[in-house]
């Protein structure tokens, strides 16, 4: 019963992880400027790694390992939203086009 | 009148004068056939008629080159492809290509005393190869060096590079808080976890060259947060220096003597310790040690040269 | 034929695919980051064949640090793209503003 619960758990939030990837890698495709890749980038580096470690993490074996796996989200939180911030930094100082290609409210 | 042989052979000129490093004035011949090679050149190339024919041949050129480029690439694929066709599968049993791995296997544990049989591998049976490794690394730093310094001679003065400067000191990244902020909680962990893989090379995968690589990488990271002012303060080009020497002689030291007495080596009585513990392995904790700081350090030196053409700050703030 | 060896190799026609699509891109910088995905895929490639010291190597020198040195390059002789010419271009000629 247990194991039942526990591999249709990790079932579903493998598929919801593996959707945002897929969600971030075809945005990342189909965007035209640069700020609407960063956003889409953005969304695999984060919601989709919690997914995955978290299905991982619910099917490991021990306690200690699915801590271990959070140290993993941990680091990758903190150094992927660095990189965006400076790839959007960037672009703002240097795309002389950039405000042609928002809208103005 | 004699010439430059004969003016030689009398003692009256010394060529060695201007080869140094240190010399500050050019060689005067050499400055004047270049003046006169760059004369001639401009004088071809505002002929209409001889800029149009290079054009044409270097088109001509191109098409010759792509079908040669093509065709041996093809031809290097093919051959590649038949050789690995005889080799046996993956996992398959073959008494020629095992022989000396079954030995590896099931005498690897009791004869070197690292469970990871690669790193008691590349440590223990085959150091000597090993050590032919770090110095191929030393010698990539030493080319670069050679390449990319900046000393006195080439130094760019004047203000040939204002619109760069001016980018440059515009986007630095030094001077960003969220950078600076997260690498104070990034760097050090980065680096703990290079030593920890360096440490224990023997008990799991890892080992000289990847803790050493991960250490550069962190000496990189602290560089783009800090800036290369930070950096100057530790890491001098003298303490490079004596730390690739000291490592590298220490292993020579160490393993050299495999070349008289073949790969089978001397008794050597550094006692071998309990598998799993980190003072384990006889011999091989200090030569990890010995190859992952060469790397650190390689790695770091590759990447200030690139960045500003030296190693310590000894030149004082330069154009980048 | 088994799950593990399909992967393989999709993931070796993918590095086959990175190998040439570095050639082929009109950008130097995204042959560069191409090069380094395919230090990446050559990682994974080395977790499934079993050996993890070769990963993390891999992972640590070729996604990391040569693909650095060859955006340093870049950024030494200032040129983006393989037919523009080395940058005569003045300051930054955005919007934004430092604060």
């Amino acid at each position: 019963m247990m194991e039942w619960i526990r591999f249709w758990i990790t079932a579903v939030l493998l598929v919801c992880g593996l959707i945002s990837f897929a969600a971030g890698v075809i945005g990342n495709c189909r965007f035209n400027y640069v700020m609407n890749r960063m956003h889409a980038g953005g969304v695999g580096d984060t919601q989709g790694l919690l997914l995955v470690v978290l299905a991982v993490a619910v099917s490991a074996g021990s306690i200690m390992d699915a801590a271990k796996l959070f140290l993993l989200v941990v680091f990758m939180w903190n150094t992927s939203p660095v990189s965006s911030h400076f790839l959007s930094q960037i672009e703002y100082y240097t795309n002389p086009k950039l405000f042609d290609h928002m809208e103005r409210l | 009148m004699k010439n430059a042989f004969q003016r030689w052979l009398d003692g009256d000129i010394d060529l060695m004068a201007n080869i140094s490093d240190a010399a500050r004035e050019h060689d005067h011949a050499r400055a004047d056939i270049k003046e006169r090679d760059k004369k001639i050149a401009r004088e071809i190339d505002s002929r209409r008629e001889t800029v149009l024919m290079i054009a044409r041949e270097r088109e001509g050129l191109k098409m010759v080159y792509d079908v040669i480029a093509v065709i041996c690439c093809v031809l290097v694929i093919l051959v590649f492809m038949y050789i690995i066709a005889q080799l046996p599968l993956y996992g398959a049993e073959n008494v020629r290509a095992t022989t000396v791995a079954e030995r590896y296997i099931e005498h690897g544990l009791e004869e070197t005393g690292a469970i990871n049989i690669v790193s008691g591998m590349i440590l223990d049976y085959r150091a000597f190869d090993t050590l032919g490794e770090s110095h191929v690394l030393f010698t990539a730093l030493i080319c670069v060096m050679i390449l990319l310094r900046v000393d006195s001679k080439n130094q760019r003065k004047g203000f040939e590079d204002y619109y760069a400067t001016m980018r440059e000191t515009y986007f630095a990244s030094e001077k960003d808080t969220i950078l600076r902020t997260i690498g104070i909680f990034l760097v050090p962990c980065i680096f703990v976890y290079g030593i920890y893989v360096l440490l224990n090379g023997q008990n799991s995968p890892g080992g000289g060259f990847s803790g050493g690589a991960i250490m550069g990488a962190a000496m990189i990271i602290f560089t783009s947060a800090f800036g290369f002012d930070r950096v100057d303060r530790f890491f001098t080009l003298k303490l490079q220096t004596y730390v690739t020497f000291v490592a590298l002689s220490f292993y020579s030291f160490a393993k050299g003597y495999v070349f008289f007495t073949g790969a089978n080596g001397l008794e050597n009585h550094i006692p071998k310790g309990t598998p799993g513990a980190i003072l384990s392995g006889g011999l091989i904790l200090p030569l990890d040690v010995a190859v992952g700081l060469v790397v650190a350090c390689t790695m770091f030196g590759f990447y200030s040269l690139f960045r500003r053409g030296q190693i310590g700050g000894s030149l004082g703030r330069i154009n980048s | 034929m088994d799950l593990s060896e399909i992967f393989k190799i999709i993931l070796i026609v993918l590095l086959i695919g990175c190998a040439v699509a570095v050639n082929l891109t009109p950008s130097l910088l995204q042959a560069v980051i191409i090069f380094m995905s395919y230090s990446s895929v050559m990682c994974l490639l080395w977790i499934l064949m079993e050996s993890p010291d070769l990963a993390i190597t891999e992972a640590a020198v070729g996604a990391g640090v040569s693909g650095l040195l060859f955006l340093v390059t870049l950024k030494k002789i200032r040129r983006e793209d393989e037919n523009a010419e080395p940058g005569e271009t003045g300051p930054a000629e955005g919007k934004g503003s430092r604060r």
